[in-house]
């Protein structure tokens, strides 16, 4: 399965690198393709491409804050919690993912 | 960029609420101008409030962007007895992660303390930082990005 996400929390310093470290690490440790793009108190990193958001099955936004760019998701499945989620139940939240995509198919 | 200026380890702090810790660290970041502890103290507060910065269990993580704090820093405070209740969800901390970020810092310090950040991602790193015995340990566990 091919996963994007985006994390973003309200300092921009801590949750939100936390939160990207996690969500990749257990998407990847469950076989997944994921990349997670920050918008962080230095800007936006790993910054997502048009085409790793058009080949990916679902989105998940990390975030405290309204995000820049959401309009690139627009048609996309997406899941949307808190840092707070990502970083503390990181595998879970990957599991969901594939609960709704499988669900969409 | 000297690597010790950044991080600042506490062993042992005889903290036992979340009001002492937020005091504690406002007297740290104030020590020029205790005039501004009261504002660093509410700035920790609000962050407190507006979610958990619980990032493993026993293990917090409190920061704050602020134009009081002069010079960036990591704090980690160790306590010497565990705050059984930090308030009504979050209990039995130990080890307290500090973020200091001071407003409009270089691009370069922020680059290093998100790295830093990452690194707290691993949590068999958090519970090495955790166990350790003495502030030697800690100081020599610490990743220092």
């Amino acid at each position: 399965m091919k996963i994007v996400g985006v994390a973003a929390c309200t300092v921009g310093i801590a949750h939100t690198y936390i939160a990207q470290e996690k969500l990749e690490n257990a998407g990847k440790k469950a076989g997944h393709e994921i990349s997670v793009e920050t918008q962080g108190t230095i800007g936006t990193e790993s910054e997502l491409t048009q085409e790793q958001i058009a080949e990916a099955d679902i989105v998940i936004i990390a975030a405290d804050v309204k995000i820049a760019g959401r309009e690139r998701f627009e048609g996309k499945r997406i899941i949307q919690v808190t840092t707070e989620i990502a970083v503390k139940s990181p595998n879970k939240l990957i599991e969901k993912a594939v609960e709704v995509v499988n669900q969409k198919n | 960029m000297e690597n010790n200026l950044l991080y600042h380890v506490y062993f042992d702090c005889g903290l036992t609420t979340k009001e002492e810790v937020h005091t504690f660290i406002s007297e740290m970041v104030c020590q020029e101008d205790p005039s501004q502890q009261e504002e660093i103290i509410n700035q920790l507060n609000d962050r407190d409030m507006a979610g958990s910065t619980l990032i493993a269990e026993h293990v917090m993580l409190p920061h704050i962007e602020s134009d009081k704090i002069k010079k960036s820093q990591i704090m980690f405070i160790r306590l010497a007895n565990p705050i059984l209740s930090w308030n009504w969800q979050t209990k039995d901390i130990r080890l307290l992660i500090v973020i200091l970020l001071k407003e409009n810092e270089d691009e370069q310090v922020k680059k290093r303390i998100s790295s830093f950040t990452r690194t707290l991602a691993d949590e068999a790193y958090l519970s090495r930082l955790l166990n350790c015995s003495d502030e030697e340990t800690l100081n020599k566990e610490i990743k220092k990005t």
